[in-house]
């Protein structure tokens, strides 16, 4: 093992006098992590919708003696979406050129409709084809959804009128129609008067029972609309950007970068600069050197990537961000950056006694790397295929390993699995390396 | 014997770099190696040095014997500094007091004593530090593949003398030359390799009276 640490020490001295290609080396897969989440952020930023609104829809509409706050629940939906008022044929022109993803028509009659509470009023969606599309729909059926639950109370709070109009009697309108109803306690009351009979009892008994089963009628009618109701708690934990699921991508994606790149040209510097065959010689065994390397990689995962957390952790601090500080979760951070290092410098190593030149290995090494990054962010359930494959690279399973061990409650069981995988395939990548390293002295 | 090569062959894919050649070495001996271009001889000495594993046959060394080696193309890393690849392969041998050893070796190669890098050097400078490395740990055994090929008259005059040295100290050196005045004027016995194959082994007088491969060095 000395010959080991040697090693290691020279070529960390080695790095150190090569600060622009470390600077580089550092930067570069910060920067892809970076465009990685903007990438991922723009899945999430708020899609540009049409309203076109036919009906000139005013801030506040009545509808069965209740008043809409028209104005407020568009700017509710603009959260979601950011709404723009457009025309008619302006949004067309937009839509077919993709300068807004959807438009939601107001048609005309829709107030109408709406006051009438015969037939249901219609909002018309028109979408693009673009992959957006869907949450674009989901967003309006959020929109819709929401103004059906006011709506609904409207319509159950006029319903609930009429019935205790059935039930207590009195003046009522309909379709702007006045009317008076003598209701089911006058019914009972004109029934008293009259005198006893068989059937003036059947006639009591039954407005009897009717007035006490329309007692119900509010909160049954209320329950009917809403068999399950979703109540929204307050937004607490991480922003997205600072979530576990963004530090493990980010931690990984350096650290794959990074330990790849070094561990391939440094295994094939050794070659470059005529020294293998004197290590060779006795002195460091192919088998040392290919360790040494791997422990290189390890070494600069864990420096880099607990620069990297640390940093986190005190942008989560500063910023007050609550839910899931990482200070806790550090050390097993640590281990996971030391086994995921050292599994991506085997790997690296390996594309280094292949290729066998340091500039070719670190062009291999950058070729390699992105297929496999991009490879493990594709969702398994979407591509079965990319799953299966990234599983035989070490990146997919250190994402999984730091953001188990950033983020979950019991992390022990996803830990203790992708750990596994990354020592297994460390061990087979190194194995690899050490049988391939013999080209090196070629 | 101080080195034995016994049989020893070595093979690149499907190129024979060296077909089975038995060699030895022996006390107070200085053995040339002369030949073409791509004749063998720094696959002989790479295998005589351990560099290089033999894809038949063996190559022994007698029991402690230590070997330095000074490959053609120099062997050391650029980003260090000369004193910084001494201590390292010092270490790596094991020389003992590594920091005194780089001292003396940087004194006696003339070597510059600052920091900069030994890509900045020039090459007679890369080629002194290249045997320099291969002198770390005092070898008994020297092998040097064109060593004087960049060197300055003065420091081809200071390499032979610490050749002759080692020599006469009951060591022994094999050096692979281009000039036959360095093979009449340093060696005890030389030999001739063509294609991968050793055509002489004799002593300085034979080679003389032969001259093999006269045609080669017209």
């Amino acid at each position: 093992m000395r010959s080991v640490a040697l090693v290691v020490a020279k070529d960390l001295r080695i790095l150190r006098r090569s600060p622009l290609l470390l600077g580089v080396l550092v930067a570069y897969p910060i920067l892809i992590a970076l465009l990685v989440g903007l990438v991922a952020g723009y899945a999430n930023a708020k899609p540009r919708v049409a309203l076109v609104d036919e009906e000139g829809l005013p801030a506040v509409v009545v509808v069965g003696g209740e008043r809409f706050d028209v104005a407020g629940t568009i700017e509710r939906v603009d959260e979601d979406v950011t709404l723009v008022r457009l025309p008619g044929d302006e949004a067309g022109r937009q839509l077919r050129s993709g300068k807004i993803v959807a438009s939601l028509t107001v048609p005309e009659g829709f107030l109408a409709d709406l006051r009438g509470m015969v037939r249901s009023p219609r909002l018309v969606l028109r979408t693009t084809q673009g992959g957006i599309s869907t949450r674009v729909v989901q967003q309006v059926e959020a929109l819709v959804y929401a103004l059906n639950r006011q709506l609904q109370r409207a319509y159950i709070d006029a319903n609930v009128g009429y019935i205790r109009l059935i039930q207590r009697g009195g003046s009522g309108t309909f379709l702007g129609r006045r009317f008076d109803v003598l209701g089911l306690d006058g019914t009972a009351r004109a029934l008293e008067e009259l005198p006893p009979d068989e059937r003036v009892d059947e006639i009591r008994e039954f407005v009897r029972v009717a007035g006490l089963a329309l007692d119900q009628t509010d909160d049954a009618l209320r329950a009917t609309a809403n068999p399950i109701e979703l109540v929204r708690g307050a937004d607490r934990g991480r922003t997205w950007v600072l979530s576990a699921q963004i530090q493990a991508y980010a931690l990984a994606l350096t650290i794959t970068f990074l330990t790849l790149l070094l561990a391939a040209a440094a295994l094939a510097s050794e070659r470059d600069e005529n020294a293998i065959g004197r290590l060779g010689r006795g002195l460091v065994t192919l088998g040392e050197l290919v360790v040494a390397k791997v422990v290189l990689a390890a070494a600069l995962a864990l420096a880099l990537g607990l620069a990297i957390v640390l940093s986190f952790g005190l942008i989560i601090e500063l910023g007050g961000v609550e839910g899931g500080e990482p200070w806790g979760r550090v050390p097993l951070v640590v281990a996971g950056l030391a086994l995921a290092g050292a599994s991506l410098g085997a790997l690296g190593a390996l594309l280094g006694a292949l290729v066998r030149e340091a500039r070719a290995a670190s062009l291999v090494a950058l070729l390699v790397v992105l297929p496999i990054v991009f490879l493990g962010l594709v969702p398994r359930e979407v591509v079965p295929v990319a799953g299966w494959v990234s599983n035989a690279f070490p990146f997919v399973h250190a994402v999984r390993l730091f953001a188990s061990a950033l983020y979950d409650a019991s992390p022990w069981s996803v830990l203790a699995r992708e750990a596994a995988w990354l020592a297994g395939l460390g061990a087979v990548f190194a194995l690899l390396a050490r049988l391939g390293a013999r080209r090196l002295l070629v | 014997m101080l080195l034995v090569a016994q049989g020893a062959s070595r093979r690149f894919g499907s190129r024979v770099a060296l077909h089975p050649t038995t060699f030895e070495l022996c006390e107070g001996e200085a053995v040339a190696l002369i030949g073409p271009n791509g004749a063998g001889k720094s696959t002989l000495l790479a295998l005589l040095a351990g560099a290089l594993e033999p894809s038949s046959g063996e190559v022994r060394l007698r029991d402690g014997t230590r070997v330095g080696w000074a490959p053609q193309r120099p062997a050391q890393y650029g980003r260090l500094s000369p004193r910084e690849n001494l201590e390292f392969f010092a270490r790596l041998e094991g020389v003992p007091r590594p920091e005194r050893a780089t001292e003396r070796l940087l004194s006696d190669f003339e070597l510059p004593q600052e920091d900069r890098p030994s890509d900045q050097l020039s090459v007679g400078n890369r080629q002194r530090l290249n045997v320099a490395i291969a002198l770390l740990g005092e070898p008994r055994v020297l092998l040097l593949d064109e060593p004087a090929a960049s060197l300055d008259p003065r420091q081809r005059r200071l390499l032979w003398q610490r050749a002759e040295r080692l020599r006469d100290d009951g060591g022994g050196v094999v050096f692979a030359t281009q000039t036959l005045d360095e093979v009449d004027r340093f060696s005890d016995r030389v030999a001739c390799l063509l294609d991968g194959a050793v055509v002489f082994d004799g002593s300085l007088e034979s080679y003389r009276e032969s001259r093999p491969l006269a045609e080669v060095f017209a």
